[in-house]
């Protein structure tokens, strides 16, 4: 345009179009519009961007907060009790099998003895129940302090004694006993007074027949229960030992926390001080600083008590080992049911493992130094690969996210296998065979289940799939399937379910896309070498589609991943990482999720505490794990699309 | 041409249209269509766009019936002697006797090995070595055996248009069938590609029927035995091909050989 010698008369055009030219903020119109353009569709972009930053900056200081915690908990000894106290909760699940074995064998005489007795205690307080009002009556009369005269206390008598006759015979009396025992026990209930304390004969015959029965069943299997007490009160000395050391640990804790936030808010008030500008302020500012001082803990000196006692620990921990095995030689082979033999077998098995766990646990007291240095990659490993996520605890918060990721990836598993084939197979019928009205009926039905809020879907899940599991668990031809019947109706596979159905409208969608998008040209051709339908389906269409089906799958994976409000309310939230030995069961088990953490936890702690930090972290972590699967997601989308290349 | 295999006796028709009309809903296509399409001959369909020649070569494997609302009218379509309309003939069978090449080649995202033995395995077939057979005759007798021996097991998108083109042909041949549609099988391919495929018919004519559909009059003349003229869904003229191209008996015939209109 800008020519070096400009013609000395422009004709009109030229004129115009110069006119037409104006500039904004010193740019052309199509530049402005252009960045404007530009700008709109970089925004998904530079939100992106600040939300990474915002999560990376709420949360990097994790890991050194994490790490100054760990310290502390190693140099107050919090970890040296920590050796001993953990391989020593495995002596509570030994015992309780121990328990239940005991409990099931004496079960084998004595149960029909218990069973009649408590069945007749149970009828007893019932026929109570039934005359409580007359009853009562009766006894408030007899304590007035000058007692109502004997004709009216013979009517309230009268009318107690017809109260409890009703009762007795309204009574439904169990098989348990014959039918001249249940004509006793009637008469026995009909006769109850509050004025005669003594158990009717009957009822006292039958508590003796357990106690009998009791004592016969104790007798045979005296092995097994002396076994059982020894292994029992086998801990007992290591365990106070044990506690006199956390104890001293936990102080020494306390201690270097009180310090801690005393001498930070010392310093801060100096620092405040020096700054401030007016002379009685700054006084007063130093004044309160002084008064901030706090006693330094002497950590090494107090630890060195511990460690002192490492001996003594050591001692009581091989009593304990060899109370245990003692206890484990004697467990007789037999029990009394077959169930209890099992659980017998069990513990015999488990304890050998027990015992060596302990017998390391005595050597790592000798080698724990508590001035040992806690390296960054010890914390990270700390936070991603340990088991226990713990916190508010009084003895020490552990952040380790590996129940969480567990409890995710768990729930995601069960919701993509049950939807997958819903999807898939709805999408199949619906691109291939559907008459156009089925189209248009089952394509909007589907598509809407995305409008249902999904706090909806959770109350569903707790008030309706909930129960339907628990009832379908306790049908007595279903108990082939593992995990049956269910103990907790909040769990895995209940949020699993839910989840599947919201990831249904998603992967039926892009599914049915990638079936659509599959060339016509092929169907043509396996129709002209004389394909049924079905054929051309499944062995040209969907194969041409596959990549479109597990990229949607992929996407539905995401969806599910990140979904917070279902899992939340319906998984059960427990932290703890699932019982794998359960097998396939498994999925039956409550668990917490990535997301269900931070939504539950967030608003709960105090900002900026490692507590805080530690959610950020998980933040950042399922954000990464998002991240993960959408470019997973169009890497495979991009890698089998032949008919696209 | 196959001159050779030809001369002993005159064996039926292996396609016989008689008398056939068709429509597409309440429009028709074809009128009163009569044809019959000789044993190991390549027969041509020529005629403007638009015509009905593709419709007409749909007709002889029933391809029209995926269209809804599209069917013959009147008259009826013979293969081997046996309507093909009759209610007892099984489509599938029928289209395994009656082999489509299209105009735009489109194997199967799959390797060559599995284009070829598509056709076979959708019948039932599981025995690995009568597969490797068949395979290995079709692609020798659509030429591609020398080039491609070596990687039946690269996916067949790899391949150039042409070697596609063969490809397909292989596949439609793979089932042994007794005739051979080819829907303008040369229009989306270089001059040389099509003289490939050209050279191609002439020695596939010795075993099979084949009926093609052309734009190109010279392909006509090359390739083909008979020729059949359509004009507005009507057969004008049905020839030997020689005798169609130097002599044709319709006035219609002859301007549009000489181009008058297209």
């Amino acid at each position: 345009m800008d020519s070096p010698e400009p013609p000395p008369r422009p004709p009109l055009r030229t004129l115009l179009v110069r006119n037409r030219k104006r500039t904004v903020l010193g740019m052309d119109p199509q530049q402005v519009i252009k960045y404007f353009f530009g700008l709109n569709a970089s925004t998904a972009v530079i939100v992106l961007v600040l939300i990474m930053l915002f999560l990376l900056r709420e949360g990097i200081d994790f890991l050194p907060t994490y790490r100054n915690e760990l310290v502390t908990y190693r140099r107050a000894g919090l970890e040296f009790c920590d050796i001993i106290d953990k391989p020593l909760k495995e002596h509570q699940s030994l015992s309780s099998s121990l328990r239940q074995s005991v409990s099931g064998s004496l079960d084998t005489l004595g149960k029909t003895a218990r069973d009649r007795r408590d069945a007749a205690f149970l009828l007893k307080n019932q026929a109570e129940e039934k005359a409580t009002q007359q009853r009562e009556t009766l006894e408030q009369a007899l304590e007035q302090a000058p007692p109502p005269a004997a004709d009216k206390l013979d009517i309230l008598r009268r009318e107690q004694q017809k109260a409890a006759a009703v009762a007795a015979a309204s009574l439904v009396y169990p098989d348990l006993f014959t039918a001249a025992e249940k004509q006793q026990l009637q008469t026995e209930f009909a006769a109850l007074t509050p004025e005669v304390t003594d158990l009717p004969p009957f009822l006292q015959t039958l508590a003796a027949d357990f106690t009998a029965k009791d004592h016969e069943a104790r007798t045979k299997f005296e092995a097994l229960v002396t076994a059982q007490e020894e292994f029992e009160e086998a801990p007992e000395g290591l365990q106070e030992v044990l506690d006199e050391l956390k104890e001293h640990a936990q102080e020494t804790k306390e201690k270097a926390d009180e310090f801690h936030v005393l001498e930070t808010n010392r310093q801060r008030l100096l620092e405040a001080a020096a700054k401030a500008k007016n002379a009685d302020e700054k006084a007063s500012l130093t004044e309160e600083a002084e008064a901030s001082v706090a006693e330094p803990v002497n950590l090494d000196e107090r630890t060195k008590e511990l460690t002192a006692r490492a001996g003594e620990l050591r001692e009581q921990l091989e009593n304990y080992v060899k109370a245990a095995e003692k206890a484990s030689a004697s467990l007789p082979q037999e029990a009394g049911t077959s169930a209890a033999t099992t659980m017998l077998a069990d513990v015999r098995a488990k304890l050998p493992v027990h015992v060596q766990e302990m017998r390391d646990a005595a050597l790592q007291l000798d080698q724990w130094r508590s001035d040992k240095p806690v390296s960054m990659i010890s914390v990270i490993a700390a936070f991603f690969f340990g088991s226990q996520w713990i916190t508010n605890s009084s003895w020490q918060d552990f952040f380790g996210f590996v129940p969480l990721l567990t409890g995710s990836l768990v729930i995601a598993l069960i919701a993509i296998l049950i939807a997958t084939p819903i999807s898939v197979i709805a999408a199949i019928y619906t691109n291939q065979f559907a008459s156009e009205r089925e189209k248009e009926i089952i394509k909007p039905i589907i598509e809407f289940i995305q409008a249902i809020p999904s706090v909806v879907l959770g109350f569903i899940g707790i008030s309706l799939v909930g129960n339907l599991i628990k009832d379908f668990s306790e049908v007595s031809w279903l108990q082939w399937v593992p995990g049956f019947p269910i103990q907790e109706r909040l769990n895995m596979f209940n949020a699993g379910c839910l989840l599947a159905f919201m990831a249904v409208p998603t992967m039926f969608s892009l599914s049915e896309d990638a079936l659509n998008n599959v060339p016509r040209a092929y169907i043509d051709a396996s129709d002209a070498l004389g394909a049924t339908k079905l054929q051309t389906v499944f062995r040209v269409i969907v194969p041409a589609g596959i990549s479109g089906i597990l990229s949607a799958i992929l996407l539905g994976l995401g969806r599910v991943i990140g979904e917070t409000m279902v899992v939340l309310l319906v998984a059960g939230n427990r932290i703890a990482i699932p019982d794998f030995s359960a097998g396939p069961g498994v999925i039956f088990q409550p668990a917490h999720t990535l997301t269900g953490i931070i939504a539950q936890e967030l608003g709960e702690v105090s900002r900026g505490s490692s507590h805080w930090q530690a959610l950020f972290m998980v933040g950042i972590v399922l954000f990464a794990i998002s991240l993960l699967v959408n470019w997973c997601a169009r890497a495979v989308a991009r890698r089998f699309e032949p008919h696209k290349a | 041409m196959s001159a050779d295999s030809t001369a002993k006796t005159t064996p039926p028709p292996v396609v016989q249209v008689r008398d056939m009309d068709f429509c597409y809903g309440t429009s028709p296509a074809l009128f009163d269509i009569n044809l019959k399409v000789k044993y190991h001959r390549v027969t041509a369909l020529i005629g403007p766009s638009g015509c009905g020649k593709s419709t007409l070569l749909r007709c002889i494997n029933r391809m029209n019936d995926r269209v809804p609302s599209a069917r013959v009218t009147k008259g009826e379509v013979l293969v081997k002697g046996k309507n093909i309309h009759d209610a007892d003939v099984d489509l599938t069978q029928l289209r395994k006797q009656v082999g489509m090449v299209f105009q735009k080649s489109n194997p199967f995202p799959k390797s060559i090995y599995e284009n070829v033995a598509y056709g076979l395995r959708i019948h039932g077939e599981k025995n690995k070595s009568v597969l490797d057979e068949a395979v290995e005759r079709s692609l020798r007798q659509s030429a591609l055996w020398d080039e491609l021996k070596d990687r039946l097991n690269a996916n067949a998108l790899a391949l150039s248009g042409g070697q596609q083109q063969r490809l397909c042909i292989a596949r439609a041949i793979a089932t042994l069938p007794d005739v051979l549609l080819m829907d303008e099988p040369c229009s989306a391919l270089d001059p040389i590609s099509t003289l490939k495929i050209e050279e191609l018919m002439h020695q596939l004519a010795q075993e099979y029927t084949i009926v093609i559909v052309t734009h190109n009059m010279q392909q006509a003349v090359r390739v083909s035995d008979y020729t059949a003229f359509l004009h507005l869904g009507k057969l004008v003229e049905f020839a030997p091909t020689e005798e169609l191209f130097t002599n044709p008996r319709e006035k219609l015939t002859e301007s549009y050989l000489r181009g008058t209109f297209s």
